[in-house]
């Protein structure tokens, strides 16, 4: 399994080869560990001062860090797309990785990443006015209030949407 | 004491080799603060934000007896808020009633030590001089050091420092609200007749003075704690206050970094079913509710949605301390 991995990435497999072992490796967390030993073996022959270990943990600890979507009694259609938003940029993320291990890592993959990253953005609805209050009491406090005077209060009662 | 702190803050900046501009742009934030208090004007500005624009009418004058200030939306249904001072009264249900009675100092509440402590959450600098409203403008930009703060762009009269234009931008740059006066007359005859209408002057009379809601805070050491607070954000207050339309009082802690501020509401949780989980936005404001141990937490600011988040997800009871 080892010599196919390095054989595959010296590109020395046939494509249904290459394909079995990809299966394979989608399988088998051992071959995971491998494959990433691997890469970090070729990493570090070829540019030794510039070595990216583990990338899948680093990976998984910014999508924790992404904010969970939560928002107040979305309609089922929007669940759904917002499902289908989350899952099409999570497997964006995944196509990201892929393809940043098997290509060998350019500096310029880090910020496409991160930018992929950046599409993921928490859903969330219109303050309603019964929030208002909150805001109100918030306002008093906050600094903007100096800087803009009595028009920083327009946040506290601009005209809601679902007051209609 | 509090010129003793201002000079050894001074100081510290003019210390730092490179610190001239920054120390420029903060002393354009002080004009700015001590002209909205300080200056009468009257104008009609607009607020955009998401994609909607209102248009509303302020007139601010300084009496003898402190600030009075009128803000009136122009489109939608009737909005009215009258402030004197700290005292906020709100046109609500057909009449004007008190929002809020925190009797916040005459001015300027913008303290040399949160001054100083911009330095730490923002990169502040000049960017020129534009025309905003028929008068020249100082543009002054303040970015953050991190994602969990908006940048805010501020557009100051330069003769003046009255703020005339002021622009929050998210880490891609782009304006999440915006305000700016189409109209402004500073100085002058202004139009001071209504404050005699003021609720202020006759708080007892012709106001329906909701009681409870008219309470000032008391400061409490309310043993709730926020342990992921971002970097250069500060306690400011911690009090106990009553609140319209919640049968208990409410603790409220306002954590600022000088530019702009989170609250933290903490009360019991009233199994109100409309008090959902979840986030909500309006502008550069965003809002979290989250029910936690019989509790609802709500967390406030002019901050992007994963800093109100964060601070609520990390909100703990540490007891009685």
């Amino acid at each position: 399994m080892k010599q196919e991995i390095s054989a595959l990435m010296d590109g020395e497999l046939f494509e249904d080869e290459a394909d079995s072992l990809f299966d394979e490796i989608r399988r088998g967390s051992g071959t995971h560990k491998d494959w990433d030993v691997y890469h970090l073996i070729g990493d570090v022959l070829r540019q030794p001062e510039h070595i990216h270990n583990d990338l899948s943990a680093k990976v998984r600890e910014r999508m924790r860090d992404e904010p969970v979507v939560l928002a107040p009694r979305a309609r089922a259609t929007k669940q759904r797309a917002r499902a289908f938003a989350l899952s099409a940029a999570a497997s964006l993320v995944a196509v990201g990785v892929v393809a940043w291990m098997s290509m060998q890592i350019s500096p310029e993959a880090a910020p496409q990443l991160a930018m992929q990253q950046g599409a993921l953005r928490p859903v969330s609805a219109q303050i309603t006015s019964k929030a208002n209050d909150y805001l109100m009491a918030h306002q008093e406090f906050s600094p903007s209030a100096d800087m803009s005077g009595g028009a920083s209060y327009i946040r506290t009662v601009s005209y809601s949407p679902e007051a209609k | 004491m509090r010129a003793g702190i201002a000079f050894v803050g001074l100081l510290l900046v003019v210390g730092n080799a490179c610190a001239e501009g920054r120390q420029v742009s903060l002393d354009w934030l002080k004009t700015m603060a001590f002209a909205g208090h300080q200056t009468d004007y009257s104008g009609v500005f607009i607020y955009q934000y998401g994609g909607r624009v209102e248009t509303s009418r302020i007139i601010h004058v300084v009496e003898s007896d402190g600030e009075y200030e009128k803000l009136e939306c122009l489109d939608g249904p009737k909005r009215e808020i009258i402030r004197h001072n700290g005292h906020v009264w709100e046109f609500h249900n057909h009449k004007m009633v008190r929002a809020s009675n925190q009797g916040r100092g005459k001015f300027p509440s913008l303290l040399p030590e949160q001054l100083s402590a911009l330095g730490v959450s923002y990169q502040a600098s000049q960017v020129g001089v534009e025309r905003v409203a028929g008068y020249d403008a100082q543009v002054i930009l303040f970015e953050p050091k991190d994602n969990l703060r908006y940048a805010h762009k501020l557009w100051a009269h330069n003769v003046s420092g009255l703020l005339l234009k002021a622009s929050v931008l998210d880490d891609r740059k782009q304006p999440v609200e915006q305000y700016a006066f189409t109209q402004l007359q500073i100085g002058g005859g202004i139009d001071r007749s209504w404050i005699k209408s003021a609720p202020a002057m006759d708080a007892q009379g012709r106001v329906h003075d909701e009681k409870s809601s008219a309470a000032a805070g008391v400061s409490v050491n309310s043993g709730w704690v926020v342990d992921a607070l971002p970097l250069g954000f500060r306690k400011t207050m911690e009090i106990q206050r009553p609140m319209r339309g919640r049968h208990a009082p409410v603790v409220q802690l306002v954590f600022s970094d000088g530019l702009s501020a989170i609250s933290v509401f903490v009360e019991p949780d009233d199994g109100d079913e409309d008090d959902v989980n979840g986030l909500s936005s309006r502008g550069a404001m965003n809002l979290y509710h989250k029910l936690a141990n019989g509790h609802l937490i709500t967390v406030v600011g002019e901050v992007p949605a994963r800093t109100v988040m964060q601070v609520a997800d990390s909100l703990r009871y540490n007891g009685a301390q």
